[in-house]
């Protein structure tokens, strides 16, 4: 019984991570905490959605797809709206991608109605031994565990993604160093939606899509930043899996409504005795 | 001077006019609050529709006491808090002439402090928990069989086939938490062993560690009370850890069409429990499934069937009461015994429903088929229900 609660935990936590690093590149580059993250990754499971229903297209070669559409959406977020606060208070960035939040559910709402939808495309289990390896959560594992490790790869060694890491550490330095800082913020806006897009994408095939499915996860990548350490990329990753986990094995030896209870708690004492995360803050 | 005096009687009279009391001759304003958006929007919109037509078919008729009806509807986001404001508001601001329930068992709990507190009349023809109308209100009045009765059919049915163990499972709200406790004190009457119950927080999608949990108790039997999302997650993950009871029951959202689209061949064998079928045999309940389909282009749920019979209720009530006086519409409806598409009306003191009849289905070829209780049963369930490796 642990060992398929083990299981479900890691798979959800890959998730947890891939998305809760989109939100911790942009704190960590940008100070700026997004609100709107989870709405946009619930536009990604709506192109998921539209292409696969519309289109034919199989949902796991639409993540890709998702990924470009709102990586478009990020950059043109970043350009109109965002770069404006980033200088500014953190309020004012929480404001202001609390509105951006609001807007995207009700014109989802408006454009795609409160219909619950879902890819039902690959549906089931591979049954080994005992325990259930469901099918649509463990190839999403899969594509989560690829993208994230791409996204790592990216940071740690091309120009770009040194760049992405060097502003994230001082801005001034940067900017000194010859870096266009107002032009990585707008890639890294970018990259994060595109994250939480492939987040979405992925999650199309497990749950159901509805305007309102972001909400949750803005919470979850929240919660999952400050307990690998906000700013810390390594961290988001060790962060999604500690939740993944905790959540499974609360509502195992709990109860599942305990679960977020229990998640949340450990928030709490994570910032009581640990404010910088359980990896340390922002990695210099 | 003559011409000075014509011009102010003109004026007196065009404003005694608009000073007549607007309800003499303006049409019955009813307001409800809905859930048109967030977890209940689906079945709160069903409902909306069912008043619609309600009131296109009363207007036709030339509406109640002389005048013509309409709905002065807002969308409580399917959120009590949100429900207790508008009724708040349709009372106090827009001066409804009365009002309908909203969607669902916790909203309509928490609006019904606002429509006491106002003494006003209520129908609230989607909530279905009893210990909403045993709280000595006046003017709330139900029309769809209790939440307890939900689960009633898959037991029954469970029972007589011999199962002894069943767990039970349930969204954490005022609703699915009264269906479940009615199938448990049901389960145990029937001398059959709960062997798992829990509850989950409204809004779970992840359901893999109760699942386990259920899993490792093994039960002959799973009952959900569940509304729509949740109903769907379930089932969803019951395939994807392998979990094979012999029947598995939800409640509300699972007698949608949608459920079915949804899921596709992973509905089929489920058990579900409905207020209403559009084929059961109620007085004009075929003429009702005609005109909604071809009014909103989709089936009706029994939320669109219990929406209009509730306002029809309302309306008949009025008519006998020839008054909006909520006293004297509270007394007709408390006397009122009818049959309308939806089946049978009559309450007690409380307002409480005696009469109106659940009837369980399954989902068998795409379709719902009435398997219980016998004597509106179209079909054999098919039973056992196969593992999800040999379907």
């Amino acid at each position: 019984m642990i060992a398929q609660v083990l299981i479900s935990g890691v798979l959800s936590g890959a998730l947890y991570a891939m998305v809760a690093l989109g939100l911790a590149l942009i704190y960590g580059v940008m100070r700026v905490i997004n609100i709107a993250h989870g709405p946009l990754l619930m536009l990604g499971a709506y192109t998921t959605y539209f292409l696969y229903s519309r289109a034919g297209m199989n949902p796991f070669l639409t993540v890709p797809v998702a990924m470009a559409v709102l990586f478009v959406v990020g950059l043109l977020l970043q350009r109109t709206l965002v770069f404006r606060v980033v200088d500014a208070p953190e309020l004012s960035s929480l404001l202001l991608t609390f509105g951006i939040s609001i807007a995207l559910v009700n014109l989802a709402q408006l454009a795609f109605t409160s219909d619950l939808r879902a890819v039902e495309f690959i549906t089931g289990a591979w049954v080994v031994g005992g325990l259930a390896l469901s099918k649509p959560r463990f190839i999403a594992f899969l594509f989560a565990a690829a993208v994230t490790t791409l996204a790592f790869l990216f940071l740690k060694f091309t120009r770009l993604g040194k760049a992405i890491r060097a502003t994230s550490q001082s801005r001034e330095v940067a900017l000194v160093c010859g870096i266009n800082v107002a032009r990585i913020h707008l890639l890294t806006f970018g990259l994060a939606s595109a994250l939480a897009a492939g987040g979405g994408a992925l999650l199309a095939v497990i749950v159901a899509i509805q305007p309102e499915m972001g909400g949750v996860w803005t919470f979850k990548s929240f919660l999952v930043i400050v307990l690998g350490g906000a700013g810390n990329y390594p961290g988001a990753l060790f962060g999604g899996l500690l939740l993944g986990l905790v959540e499974q094995l609360a509502s195992l030896f709990l109860t599942t409504q305990l679960s977020e209870v229990v998640a949340y708690l450990l928030l709490v004492v994570v910032l009581i005795v640990r404010p910088t995360g359980l990896l340390g803050g922002r990695s210099t | 001077m003559k011409r000075k005096t014509l011009g102010l009687w003109a004026l007196a009279g065009a404003m005694a006019l608009l000073c007549v009391p607007a309800d003499a001759q303006g049409p019955i304003r009813i307001g409800a609050s809905l859930s048109l958006t967030g977890t209940y929007a689906k079945l709160g919109k069903n409902q909306h529709e069912g008043y619609q037509l309600c009131i296109k078919d009363l207007n036709a008729k030339g509406g109640v006491l002389g005048r013509k009806l309409e709905f002065v509807v807002y969308d409580d986001q399917s959120t009590p808090a949100t429900a207790v404001r508008l009724y708040e508001k349709l009372i106090t601001e827009d001066k409804v002439d009365g009002v309908m329930g909203p969607y669902s068992s916790p909203v309509s709990e928490a609006a019904a402090n606002v429509t006491e507190k106002y003494k006003k009349i209520m129908v609230a023809p989607l909530a279905a928990t009893t210990s909403i109308f045993r709280k000595g209100r006046k003017y709330i009045f139900m029309v769809i069989s209790p939440a307890e009765g939900y689960l009633e059919g898959v037991v029954d049915m469970a029972a007589k086939r011999g199962l002894k163990t069943v767990a039970v499972v349930n969204e954490d709200t005022l609703f699915s938490k009264a269906a479940a406790a009615g199938a448990v004190e049901l389960a145990k009457k029937k001398g059959m062993q709960v062997v798992f119950s829990e509850a989950y927080p409204k809004g779970n999608t992840d359901f893999s560690a109760l699942l386990t949990k259920i899993k490792a108790a093994n039960p002959d039997v799973v009952v959900a009370g569940t509304y729509f999302d949740d109903a769907v997650a379930l089932t969803r993950q019951m395939k994807e850890l392998n979990v094979n009871p012999k029947m598995y029951g939800v409640t509300v959202g699972g007698d949608l069409p949608q459920f079915y689209d949804t899921l596709k061949q992973n509905a089929e064998y489920i058990y579900g429990a409905t207020q209403w079928e559009p084929t059961l045999p109620y007085p004009g309940n075929q003429e009702f499934f005609e005109t909604y389909k071809k009014d909103f282009g989709h089936e009706p749920s029994y939320h669109s069937a219990a929406g209009y019979a509730g306002c029809l209720i309302y309306g008949e009530a009025v008519k006998r009461a020839n008054s909006l006086d909520a006293d004297k519409v509270r007394e007709q409806l408390l006397k009122l015994e009818t049959k309308t598409i939806f089946g049978d009306y009559k309450v007690d003191q409380d307002g409480f429903q005696l009469a109106h009849k659940m009837v369980t289905f399954q989902w068998q070829g795409e379709k719902k088929a009435t398997v219980w209780p016998d004597e509106l049963a179209q079909a054999k369930p098919r039973y056992p229900t196969p593992p999800w490796t040999q379907r």
